[in-house]
């Protein structure tokens, strides 16, 4: 169970990473779109195609921030039940608490604007807290893999 | 060899698991809608307290045919014109699923009426009674047409699994109702709408006046906005218009927005705003350095003046214009005022024509968002008054009401609401009352943190869809329909027909 959470954890903060990439992306394709004389307003960002050859970036960021990555956190939660390692349920909880206000930030940027400035800076708390947890189950998990290997040595000791 | 307590501890786990897929299970299918009919839809809201007897039932000034008693039910499909009455301006109009060619741009996978997107422009003169036969060659999941903004018998509305069944390949439809509102108006289709209207099933329509308005123009134009496939178009094609006027000249120019976004329309010049959604705004000044917003769904005429030398440039929406003069000649553009024109303060105050004052009818549609399960499909969806669709208030009036309304929007997002069938008049937004000339909308922008109180006459029995026109936003739940007493439907939604009305 331990490696499934270390490999959510990993998945989350890699998820995290192509969020970033996809709206540099989108924001890429918006600003060419102008470049090229373009319009952005209103009825072409309710129509689709703002974002011109960075359309995909949007998208990719609405289906994997809104979606993806919460699913995730929670699968997340749901197996630090069942993973041997001390501060697993904590790392979990605290990364799913940073999603959802990531995803409540993420929806509210409209109307106002400076969350953005948090959506931003969160994102890089959902990463660090993603990869405490994947490394806090890498270490239990040698630890316990130590603890087999001593007792095995001491065993064979005394059977010898 | 694990241990009793393992044992004991997995089987807890077992339990709680399936336990918890069963019920998710459960709420999941809980939320598939199947087919439905609206008559069974939301929550019963009967107003609040109201005053007085309603006013007694009678025809409606659309010249529907349907009459409501204190028992006998009327169905949608008898609230309808005059069948005896022979038309004033006949149409056909044949939809096809096809390759729209866009001028100016790159074609794409859309719809036309009678070849081309938009439909061709209907004129009828005020009083007129038209007729139109929509006739479905090749659209696949059916079609419809809506008269947008057209106060029409309820038979005409065109709302597929309300008023009608989508119109199948090979199917035909006749809508015919009276022009009774001069004005500028649109059609489109109300099936699948948020798909059909964005490929361009739509067109314009025009109901001149009897007599002659308040501001004549020397020059009229229709400025149909509408975005294909990225690609803003005026009158459906990409590129700006020239329209030739003579030194002083006043040019109505009816902008006309089918996108689902607000449309804004500025010039360095001013220009005055004659009508909103096709009612005439009394005693229109001068704006200058404001631009007015037309949300979506909604029109706005306006008058430029022509210039003694060259031409004005009207800006029509982001990205499109129009050149108002000497033929041959341009004006620069300009940028976009930040400051927008409140119609709540402008034109000369009028009489409403009604008292709402005291209304019979109070709600509320108060729009937030959450996240939910609608017909099994999860997302962040709208609320009305709180609830997820289908679960939304449904407003019951009785004819000859007067309704009053509070939109508010608690959501992030703007929201132009659209109610079918009447006009609403603004009263008052976030406390302040309307000082101006009655500012008359069927299509209203309520922008995040406000608060509108609106009212109407409940005066064109039916079953009429109140809802956001930023189409996908009523795909997910910001929809909801006044309802009046003594009408039914008999179509569903969701059914054989495959009635998808949004």
């Amino acid at each position: 169970m331990c490696k499934l959470y270390a490999g959510l954890a990993w998945i989350i903060a890699a998820a995290v990473v192509v969020q970033a990439a996809a709206i540099a992306f989108a924001f890429g394709g918006v600003l060419n779109n102008v470049a090229g004389g373009g319009v952005v307003d209103k009825a072409l960002l309710e129509s689709g195609g703002a974002g011109g050859t960075g359309e995909l970036g949007f998208w990719i960021h609405g289906i994997v921030g809104a979606g993806v990555i919460p699913l995730l956190a929670v699968a997340l939660l749901a197996v630090s039940f069942f993973a041997r390692a001390k501060g697993a349920r904590l790392w979990a909880a605290i990364t799913l608490g940073l999603v959802v206000l990531q995803v409540t930030l993420g929806f509210s940027i409209t109307d106002m604007p400076f969350l953005g400035l948090i959506h931003g800076a969160n994102a890089f708390a959902v990463v660090v807290s993603a990869v405490a947890a994947a490394l806090l189950a890498r270490r239990s998990r040698r630890a316990r893999a130590t603890r087999a290997t001593a007792e095995e040595a001491t065993e064979d000791a005394i059977a010898a | 060899m694990p241990s009793r307590r393992d044992l004991v501890r997995c089987a807890v786990v077992g339990v709680a698991v399936a336990t918890a897929l069963g019920a998710g299970a459960l709420a999941w299918s809980s939320t598939l809608l199947g087919e439905y009919s609206v008559m069974d839809m939301g929550s019963s809201d009967h107003g609040h307290a109201g005053h007085g007897e309603p006013v007694s039932a009678g025809a409606s000034p659309t010249g529907a045919s349907g009459t409501l008693t204190a028992t006998g039910d009327v169905s949608v499909t008898s609230l309808a014109a005059d069948p005896d009455r022979p038309a004033d301006v006949r149409v056909e109009l044949v939809a096809r699923q096809q390759l729209v060619e866009v001028p100016g741009g790159r074609s794409v996978d859309g719809y036309t009426l009678n070849g081309t997107s938009p439909g061709p422009e209907i004129r009828a003169r005020q009083g007129d009674l038209v007729e139109a036969t929509f006739v479905n060659e090749s659209v696949a999941a059916g079609a419809t047409l809506h008269w947008h903004g057209i106060d029409v018998p309820n038979a005409a509305d065109g709302v597929a699994g309300i008023t009608q069944d989508a119109v199948p390949v090979g199917g035909r439809h006749v809508y015919r109702f009276e022009a009774t509102d001069a004005g500028t108006y649109w059609y489109h289709s109300h099936q699948v709408s948020h798909e059909q209207v964005k490929g361009g099933l739509l067109g314009a329509i025009v109901i001149d006046p009897a007599a002659p308005p308040e501001v004549a123009a020397d020059v009229e134009v229709t400025a149909l906005l509408h975005v294909y496939g990225g690609q803003h178009t005026l009158n459906g094609r990409v590129g700006d218009e020239q329209v030739a006027a003579s030194a002083g000249e006043t040019v109505r120019v009816r902008v006309i927005n089918s996108d689902p976004g607000t449309a804004a329309v500025w010039s360095a010049s001013p220009f005055r705003v004659l009508a909103t959604d096709g009612h005439e705004v009394d005693a229109p000044t001068p704006v200058d350095g404001q631009r007015l917003l037309i949300p979506a769904g909604g029109r706005a005429d306006v008058a430029v003046q022509a210039p003694p030398r060259g031409a004005v440039r009207l800006h029509v929406g982001g990205a499109r214009s129009i050149e108002i003069g000497e033929p041959g000649t341009s004006a620069a553009r300009t940028p976009q005022p930040a400051q927008t024109l409140d119609l709540l303060a402008y034109g000369d105050p009028t009489p409403l024509g009604f008292d709402a004052s005291s209304p019979d009818r109070t709600y509320d549609y108060v729009i937030g968002r959450r996240f939910g399960v609608i017909d099994g499909r999860p997302g962040n969806f709208w609320t009305i008054n709180g609830r997820l669709f289908p679960d939304v208030p449904m407003f019951h009036v009785r004819e000859g009401d007067v309704v009053a309304m509070r939109i508010v929007n608690d959501s992030g997002e703007v929201h132009p609401m659209h109610l079918h069938g009447h006009h609403i008049a603004v009263l008052s937004r976030d406390g302040v009352a309307a000082s101006g000339s009655p500012w008359i909308v069927d299509s209203l922008d309520v922008h995040p943190g406000e608060s509108y109180e609106i009212a109407f006459v409940a005066d064109n029995p039916g079953i009429w869809s109140d809802h956001c026109h930023t189409l996908p936003h009523a795909v997910d739940g910001l929809i909801a329909h006044v309802m009046y007493e003594g009408v039914t439907t008999p179509f569903t939604i969701n059914g054989d027909a495959g009635n998808q009305p949004e």
